[in-house]
């Protein structure tokens, strides 16, 4: 064999060989540099055209932008609130599809009042068919735990079902990928869009809670289950994304309730214990107000939920709600 | 000329394999990159990187696991769900970093619904903090105004549709959709079988919870902050207990360090803390605390080294009664610090 190879070889031929083999490492090593990308493949999603979320607020009414409501039961607070604002026919009208957004988030019973308790839910389904005429409305949430537990534990799916409404729970394909303008975090991000893309007006309902990393989850914190994606990363700049969704959704209506407020242990409580009594239902266009006037509740001060005041200097809202001239009323 | 060529042949071979072994290290290099999931470290944004829109808890088919706690008259309801520090936060959202901030390692969770009404159900969570001392910071820390005092063990008790306890490293929750007494019984028997079922060190202790001053403790008032005690980052790993004396509550802290000079310097930082936030240094007629109060806008501050322990009175309404607790509670850790010396 060695032989046969020193026949085929000789040292010519092989200093000829070692040479062309030297050129290609050397000319694939060349082309390997002109054609390494530093950056990476860009994401298929970079191709695509951020959505923006529709505008669904109504024209704002001198002293009528903020009702707040003393009492217990919350069918007639909400009822009562709303009426003060010029009833609902002032915010959905004949024809009308309507999306409301509890805080559906965790798999928990209405009694903890970690999430938007149902009835409150039916009723302002029932408000928006009944008295303004809807065509349809839609009862929707991206919950931190599995969806259809959270709305079946919840109470709120079989509440907004029965009341007429229909219920939508997050699937991949409901989600387009947003930016919002002069944002920081909320950058070619998921959102729960398609629920909210031709639907022409929007209530948010939330209950007041303790919050262990914002000090505070209302209203302004509920639209965080429209985000998707690894959301929880929000956490590190948790006053920056509170803001950012009052500048990124503009809504109808917003409910806080208070008529339970978890004082401790939120945002997921677990005991009863964790809940006082406030007896207060606001409704509001302007939803930083709300939060304002509901951080009361919690015994905060404005000043201590960093988020209203970003909020406020984005254009969000005011965090001044006594400006509004809120209108007062109780129920019995 | 047969040795030229043998030579040729030898370099010609050398030459191959330093050939191929580039093209092996080329290969493993890929390997190693594509085997990385963390798209941020090549340049990808991770905000495009979307994740399962599913509760992605890991689940478990495992009836060996929490699902064989089932409480007569029950029966699961869905699957054990487990959660690592990387995604608990889809179980508890906003207060994962209460836990994971704690040591935490791993929870559990299962359902249980009882077969006649569908409207009594629980759900257990059993945290695994990794280590006692943890699962208690988490536990007290927690613990409700109402709470009400549940079963033998220390560390337990009840509200009204709740239980909570610490069982070794584990912090478990059971916690009820309605208040009900048939639904209460259920969840204590869960609580039965979770002592029975999780193997725990028995020698683990907490031994700084018997170094404050018994007489006018209010009774399982004492929690551990294991950071930024106070508001403080210097000051990590602080008991306090609260105390009723002459009519004020008083909360008093303490906390270890590895030495006298660690303590000292713990102790030192904290009290240049309070004075860069306008505290303001007090007189006192007791010796030993001298140099060691200050008055934090209106409230009472004491901090001090004995030994390997830092300690104090935080936010004291009334000097005296601060002053007269924070002398009971030097008395103490001396003893303690004297106690180990002899040993």
């Amino acid at each position: 064999m060695n032989d046969h190879i020193d026949k085929e070889l000789d040292r010519r031929q092989f200093l000829a060989r070692a040479g062309k083999a030297g050129i290609s490492i050397a000319a694939a090593g060349i082309a390997s540099y002109l054609l390494y990308d530093s950056i990476g493949p860009a994401a298929s999603v970079e191709a695509q055209d951020p959505v923006t979320l529709p505008n669904f607020s109504v024209p704002q009414i001198a002293a009528q932008t903020m009702s707040i409501v003393k009492g217990y039961d919350r069918v007639k607070t909400v009822n009562k609130a709303i009426e003060l604002l010029g009833g609902i026919e002032r915010f959905v009208k004949p024809g009308e599809t309507v999306a409301i957004k509890p805080n559906v988030a965790f798999a928990s019973p209405p009694m903890l009042g970690a999430t938007t308790r149902p009835e409150l839910v039916a009723e302002v389904v029932r408000l928006c068919y009944t008295r303004a005429g809807a065509k349809q409305v839609y009862v929707t949430d991206n919950p931190i735990n599995d969806p259809a537990s959270c709305f079946t534990l919840s109470g709120i799916g079989k509440a907004a079902s029965q009341a007429g409404a229909k219920v939508i729970l997050p699937k991949d394909n409901l989600f387009e990928h947003t930016t919002l303008k002069d944002g920081k975090l909320i950058r070619n991000w998921p959102i729960f869009f398609k629920p909210l893309e031709k639907v022409d007006k929007l209530i948010g309902i939330a209950p007041v809670k303790h919050h262990h990393r914002s000090g505070a989850s209302m209203t302004m914190k509920n639209w965080y289950g429209l985000l998707g994606g690894r959301r929880n990363i929000f956490h590190q700049d948790i006053n920056t994304i509170i803001s950012e969704l009052a500048m990124m959704v503009k809504p109808t209506l917003v409910i806080l309730d208070g008529t339970q407020v978890m004082m401790t242990n939120g945002p997921t409580g677990g005991s009863i214990s964790d809940l006082r009594r406030a007896d207060t239902l606001i409704a509001s266009c302007d939803m930083v107000a709300a939060d304002s006037y509901g951080c009361g509740l919690l015994g905060l001060k404005v000043t201590d939920l960093p988020y209203l005041t970003k909020a406020r200097e984005a254009g969000a809202g005011t965090n001044d709600y006594e400006s509004l001239k809120p209108m007062f009323a109780t129920v019995s | 000329m047969g040795l030229v060529r043998r030579r040729a042949r030898r370099l010609e071979a050398a030459i191959s394999f330093c050939l191929f072994a580039v093209l092996l290290l080329v290969a493993v290099g890929v390997l190693i990159k594509q085997s990385d999931s963390n798209l941020a470290r090549f340049g990808i944004n991770i905000a495009t990187a979307e994740l399962p829109l599913e509760d992605s808890g890991k689940s478990t088919d495992d009836q060996t696991a929490l699902s064989s706690l089932v409480p007569t008259g029950f029966k699961t309801l869905g699957k054990t769900g487990i959660y690592n520090p990387e995604n608990l936060y889809e179980k508890i959202n906003g207060k994962a970093p209460l836990y994971t901030e704690s040591g935490f390692e791993e929870l559990s969770t299962q359902r249980f619904v009882n077969t006649t009404d569908e409207n009594l159900w629980a759900e257990l969570y059993v945290y695994d903090m990794g280590s006692a001392k943890n699962a208690f910071s988490v536990y007290s820390v927690q613990r409700r105004a109402e709470a009400k005092p549940f079963g033998p063990m220390r560390f337990a008790y009840k509200t009204s549709n709740a239980l909570y306890l610490v069982h070794g490293k584990y912090y478990v929750e059971l916690v009820g959709s309605v208040e009900s007494d048939e639904l209460f019984s259920a969840m204590a028997e869960v609580t039965r079988k979770v002592r029975a079922n999780l193997t725990i060190d028995p020698d683990a202790e907490i031994t700084e919870l018997a170094l404050f001053p018994e007489e006018d403790l209010v009774p399982d008032s004492i929690k551990l902050y294991l950071l930024n005690a106070f508001g403080f980052e210097g000051l990590t790993d602080i008991f306090t207990a609260r105390y009723k004396l002459g009519g004020e509550t008083i909360a008093a802290f303490l906390g270890r360090r590895p030495n006298a000079q660690q303590a000292e310097a713990a102790a030192k930082s904290y009290y240049e803390f309070l004075i860069n936030n306008g505290a303001t240094p007090k007189q006192t007629a007791k010796n030993i605390l001298e140099g060691k109060i200050v008055d934090f806008y209106g409230t009472t501050e004491i901090v001090f080294a004995i030994g390997p322990f830092v300690a104090g009175i935080h936010e004291a309404e009334n000097q005296q009664a601060a002053e007269q607790l924070a002398e009971r509670l030097f008395r103490k850790l001396r003893e303690a610090t004297s106690s180990a010396n002899d040993e």
